[in-house]
C-alpha cells in the first residue's frame, strides 16, 4: 500500500509542478483554444495533457523503482499512455482524420501486445474468468482505441472529462481493492494524482484544456488498466457515460466524425446557458439529451456529467462484488 | 436537475440490469448448449459465439433506441410547452 500511496502522491505533486510551467509555455506560444459556451468567449491555454504526461511518467518510474517486479507491467501501461499522448499532440497540432485517429490510437496497445502483460482471462460476473486465449489478443487493440476516442468525444464543458475519468478511476480502483488486484490498485494510483490536478485546473471556469492529448492518453491509460488489471466487465459499467456518448454520436451521424464537421449539438442562450440545438442533423451526444429538458449553465449541465459518472462508477463497484463472489 | 439526472439513472440502470441478466443466460443456457446431432465441437462453440454476439447486438440496439426515444420524446415536450406558454400569453400585437 505505501508503494501505491508513493506512486499516486508523486504523480500529484509532478502535475502540480508542471501544470503552471505548461500554461504559461501554452501562452507564450498561442496554443489557446476558445471557450464557447462563455459570453465573452476567452482564450484558454491548450495541450494541458502535457503536464499529466509528465506526472504519469514520475509516478510510473517511481512505481517501477519501489517495485522492480512489475517493471514489465508498468513499461507496456506507460508506453501505451504515450503513444496515445503523441497521436494527441499531433492531432493538436494537425487535425486528424475522424478515420486515422482511432487506427492510430489501436496501434497503442502494441506494447501491451508485444510485452505479453496481459493474462487473456477476463472475469465477469456469474460467469466467473472466461478463457480466451486468442481472442483476447484481437480484442486488446479495440480495448484501447475505444476508451480513448470515447474520453477524447466526451469534453463538453469545463471539467467534464477530467473530472468523470477521476470518478471512473476512482471506481477501478475500488473495484481492484474489492478482487484483490494489486497490479490494478497500483495503475490507478499512478494516474489518480495527475488526474486530480488537471481536474482543479479544468473545472468550471477553466484555467486550461487538456487537448487531445490528454483526452486520448487518458482514455488509452484507462484502457490499459481494464486489460492489464483484468477490470474488463467493471471498466466496461464505469465507462458507460461515455460510451453513451461516443455511441449516440457516432449512430446519429452515422459515420465516425471530427467535431468541427458536424452542427454543434450545443448552443449558448443571450443570458448565458446552454440549449440543446435544434439543428436535425445535429449529433445526438449526452450533453444533447441532458439540456433537451431545458437550458443550464455550463457549472450546472457539468454536474449532471458528474452525477452520472458517480452512478456508474458506483454500479461498477457492484458489479466488481458480484464478480468477487461468483464462485 | 433531478428528473433530468432519473432518466439516465433510469436508462444506466436497465443497461446494467440487462447484462447481468444477459451473462446469467449465457451461462446457464448458451454455455452447456449441445445441438442434437451435430458432434463437432467447432460448429457448436461458433454457434454459441454467434448467439452471444447476437445478444451483445440486441443489447446496444435497446440501448441506442430507449435514448433516442428518451430525447425526441423530451424535444417535444418541451415544444408542447412552449407552444401553450405562447398560447396563454399572447403578445400585445396578437390580440
Amino acid at each position: 500500500m505505501i508503494e501505491e500511496l508513493s506512486a499516486l502522491a508523486l504523480g500529484f505533486a509532478a502535475t502540480l509542478l508542471s501544470m503552471p510551467v505548461t500554461i504559461q509555455k501554452m501562452r507564450k506560444h498561442r496554443i489557446v483554444g476558445v471557450d464557447v459556451h462563455k459570453k465573452d468567449r476567452p482564450l484558454i491555454p491548450e495541450m494541458a495533457g502535457i503536464a499529466v504526461l509528465a506526472g504519469l511518467t514520475v509516478s510510473v518510474v517511481a512505481a517501477a523503482v519501489l517495485m522492480p517486479e512489475k517493471i514489465g507491467l508498468l513499461a507496456s501501461f506507460l508506453a501505451t499512455t504515450l503513444i496515445a499522448g503523441v497521436i494527441g499532440a499531433v492531432d493538436d497540432m494537425k487535425t486528424l482524420n475522424a478515420k486515422v485517429k482511432p487506427l492510430l490510437t489501436a496501434f497503442a496497445s502494441a506494447p501491451i501486445l508485444l510485452m505479453g502483460t496481459y493474462s487473456p482471462y477476463p472475469a465477469f460476473p456469474i460467469i466467473g474468468a472466461v478463457r480466451l486465449t486468442i481472442v483476447y489478443r484481437l480484442l486488446i487493440p479495440f480495448a484501447i482505441a475505444v476508451p480513448s476516442n470515447a474520453v477524447n468525444m466526451m469534453d463538453p464543458f469545463n471539467g467534464t472529462m477530467s473530472g468523470t475519468c477521476s470518478i471512473v478511476t476512482l471506481a477501478l480502483l475500488f473495484s481492484s481493492l474489492i478482487l484483490g488486484r494489486s497490479d490494478a490498485a497500483l495503475l490507478c494510483a499512478c494516474l489518480l494524482g495527475p488526474l486530480f490536478v488537471l481536474y482543479y485546473y479544468n473545472r468550471y471556469p477553466a484555467k486550461v484544456f487538456s487537448g487531445d492529448i490528454g483526452s486520448l492518453s487518458i482514455g488509452a491509460a484507462l484502457g490499459a488498466i481494464a486489460v492489464l488489471g483484468q477490470l474488463e466487465a467493471v471498466a466496461l459499467i464505469a465507462f458507460a457515460p461515455q460510451i453513451m456518448n461516443a455511441f449516440y454520436g457516432l449512430a446519429t451521424v452515422g459515420r465516425l466524425y471530427e467535431r468541427r464537421e458536424v452542427s454543434r449539438p450545443v448552443s449558448m442562450l443571450d443570458d448565458g446557458r446552454l440549449t440543446a440545438s435544434s439543428d436535425p442533423r445535429a449529433p445526438i451526444t449526452l450533453a444533447r439529451v441532458i439540456l433537451a429538458r431545458g437550458p443550464l449553465y455550463e457549472y450546472e449541465a457539468a454536474r449532471v456529467f458528474m452525477v452520472l459518472a458517480s452512478i456508474a462508477g458506483a454500479l461498477a463497484v457492484l458489479t466488481a462484488y458480484l464478480t468477487m463472489v461468483t464462485p | 436537475m433531478i428528473r433530468r439526472i432519473l432518466d439516465f439513472v433510469f436508462v444506466l440502470l436497465f443497461i446494467w440490469a440487462c447484462m447481468i441478466l444477459g451473462l446469467w443466460v449465457i451461462d446457464s443456457l448458451i454455455v452447456p448448449l449441445q445441438l442434437p446431432g451435430v458432434t463437432n465441437d467447432i460448429m457448436t462453440a461458433t454457434l454459441k459465439v454467434a448467439v452471444s454476439a447476437v445478444m451483445v447486438i440486441v443489447w446496444l440496439w435497446l440501448w441506442r433506441e430507449m435514448v433516442r426515444r428518451m430525447f425526441w420524446r423530451t424535444v417535444k415536450l418541451q415544444q408542447h410547452l412552449a407552444d401553450d406558454s405562447r398560447s396563454d400569453n399572447p403578445k400585445q400585437g396578437d390580440c
